[in-house]
Parts: structure tokens; C-alpha cells; sequence
């Protein structure tokens, strides 16, 4: 099933380089009674995610805040070593957005936005989309319809939309 | 199963970074008729794998084409957009070593070679090992024990063979 608007999203375990090393974060911590920003994308180091979506989000981070958003997280079916280096070589980590791996893909299942292509060596990865999450309700929802592709899901278009 | 002297490799279908991006290769084309050293690791920008394993190839690839070596193949559990971003990162290619990824997991998983570790976000990845395969049959192999990087790395593996 495909996460809606007014669904509650469902608890997650992310991984994320802490300072000690990689270490577990909870979704709800995150989002309880907070107004965050939530978007999901193929994998680090993939061209449209790091030529686009992930740019259209450093971009827009201060206009997000100006309307109230607490935090932005970026999640990527990776692991917390992948993730830590790609939040750094994209500048979206001391942009301040919070570089999330979903890495047994639990999260990206239970809200319906998985997919492969063995082609290109992806399996149980993330759809492109992106989402304004309230107090854990998500309250908008944007779905690129492909992959590939990078406009309804990016920044300017959610902040748009608020 | 386990990696065993004697024994023949599956073929698998395996990822790499080429020069117009994502593409696949059969290991089967890789390992017929040759002589190739494979060795594996839990995962591209992995601490150990970055500073020690992969690094102890790059510094004996000359050593071990002396020996008669056709290729050094890296393989991890990775798909093909990290594995272009970590041989630049390292100079891997430019070393001589070829990065394949086992994206799927499917043949670490078929040679017994695969672990998880949830806690630090690793699902079904590899342990790690070096293998030495003449014409698709293993004829030395030194797996190190999980968190271990030792009897696998370039330097004990080229003394061992």
C-alpha cells in the first residue's frame, strides 16, 4: 500500500555515521510535534539525485524554515558509510540536511515506495518523492512518476505548495 | 556452502561502473580460461575496506601479475553508482583493480559468504575473503573471520600462493 496524505507514517529505524560510528535513529523521534520535510530518492551518487534532487533541496532549505519546517531529511535505501561520504561530497550534510539510510529498505516497503531494475543494480530501492510530514502525519505528498525524472518531487515545488 | 580449493564458482551476473554508466558482466567471461584473484568486502567507504583491504591490492596488483595473474577483482555487496564513486574516491582503477558489485547479494549468498549487521546498516553483505580461480575453479582462498583483516589482505594472500 501507498502512503497517502492524512496517513501517519509508520515508525522507522534509520542508520547514520554518528561520531563514534555508524549508530540507529528513530523516525518518530524525529517527527513528533515537529513539521518536517521528507524526501526519498534511488541511492547516493546516482545523477539525477545528486545533479538535482538532493541540490533542489539544499537550494530551498532556508525558505523551508522561513515557513516553519524543523528539519529536512533526505532517505536512501544505504548505509550509514555511504551515506555519511555522499552528505558530504553533495554539501547537503553541512547544509544541514539530515542524510538518513533506510538500509534493510523496511521503511521505503511499508510505505509502498519500493522498486528494482537489476539492471542498474537496484533492488528494494526508493521511488523519487518528496513530503511535508506534521506531528508524523504526512500532509502533502509528491511522487515523480519516474525515476529518472526530477520536478514534482524537488524542493521548489513542495515549498510551492506550503 | 563454503569456499573450498577445488571447487568451481557459480557464474553470477555482476554490476560495475563503466564509461557510459551502469553495466553488467557475467563472471563466468571473467574467470574462463584465466587466472584471476577475487577478493571481497563488506562494503565500498567501509572503514577497513577503504583504508586497509582494498589499498593492500592497489599496493601488490604489480606483485601479483608477476605471478601470473590476469585481473584483481574486487567485489562487494554495492550497486554500480557507489562503486564509481569509491574508485575514484580510492584510485582503484587507475591501480588495477577491477570493482564488480554483487548487488543483489545474490552470489555472496550462494557461496555461504554472506553476513548482516543491522546496527550498522548492513543487510546481506560479504565477509571477507581472497580467492585465487584458474579457469573458474578456486585453487587457494584465505577468508578472514567477520571484523578481521588479515589473512585476506594482498600481502598474506600473495605469500600464500
Amino acid at each position: 500500500m501507498t502512503i497517502a496524505v492524512g496517513d501517519t507514517l509508520p515508525d522507522a529505524t534509520f542508520v547514520r555515521m554518528g561520531p563514534d560510528g555508524p549508530e540507529a535513529i528513530q523516525l518518530g523521534d524525529i517527527v513528533r510535534g515537529k513539521k518536517v520535510v521528507l524526501f526519498g530518492l534511488p541511492g547516493a551518487f546516482t545523477p539525477t539525485c545528486d545533479a538535482a534532487h538532493v541540490p533542489s533541496f539544499i537550494r530551498t532549505k532556508p525558505q523551508f524554515e522561513a515557513k516553519g519546517v524543523d528539519a529536512i531529511v533526505c532517505v536512501s535505501v544505504n548505509d550509514a558509510h555511504i551515506m555519511r561520504l555522499w552528505g558530504v561530497n553533495s554539501g547537503a550534510t553541512e547544509a544541514g540536511i539530515l542524510m538518513l539510510g533506510d538500509a534493510d529498505s523496511s521503511f521505503t516497503k511499508a510505505i509502498g515506495m519500493e522498486f528494482s531494475n537489476p539492471k542498474v543494480g537496484f533492488y528494494d530501492r526508493s521511488k523519487r518523492y518528496s513530503m511535508l510530514v506534521e506531528d508524523g502525519v504526512v500532509t502533502i505528498l509528491n511522487e515523480e512518476p519516474a525515476t529518472g525524472q526530477c520536478e514534482i518531487s524537488a524542493g521548489g515545488t513542495l515549498l510551492d505548495q506550503m | 556452502m563454503t569456499l573450498t580449493i577445488g571447487d568451481s564458482l557459480p557464474d553470477a551476473t555482476l554490476c560495475y561502473w563503466g564509461e557510459n554508466g551502469p553495466a553488467t558482466v557475467q563472471l563466468s567471461e571473467k574467470l574462463g580460461g584465466r587466472k584471476v584473484v577475487l577478493f571481497a568486502l563488506p562494503g565500498a567507504f567501509t572503514g577497513t575496506c577503504s583504508t586497509s583491504h582494498l589499498p593492500s591490492f592497489m599496493r601488490t596488483a604489480e606483485a601479483f601479475k608477476v605471478k601470473g595473474v590476469e585481473e584483481i577483482i574486487c567485489l562487494s555487496v554495492n550497486d554500480p553508482f557507489v562503486l564509481g564513486a569509491w574508485a575514484e574516491q580510492t584510485g582503484a582503477t587507475a591501480a588495477g583493480i577491477t570493482l564488480l558489485g554483487d548487488a543483489d547479494g545474490s552470489f555472496t549468498k550462494a557461496i555461504g559468504m554472506d553476513f548482516t549487521a543491522p546496527p550498522i546498516g548492513l543487510i546481506g553483505r560479504s565477509n571477507r575473503y581472497a580467492t585465487l580461480v584458474e579457469d573458474g575453479k578456486i585453487t587457494a582462498v584465505s577468508i578472514d573471520e567477520p571484523g578481521v583483516c588479515d589473512i585476506s589482505t594482498g600481502e598474506r594472500f600473495l605469500d600464500a600462493i
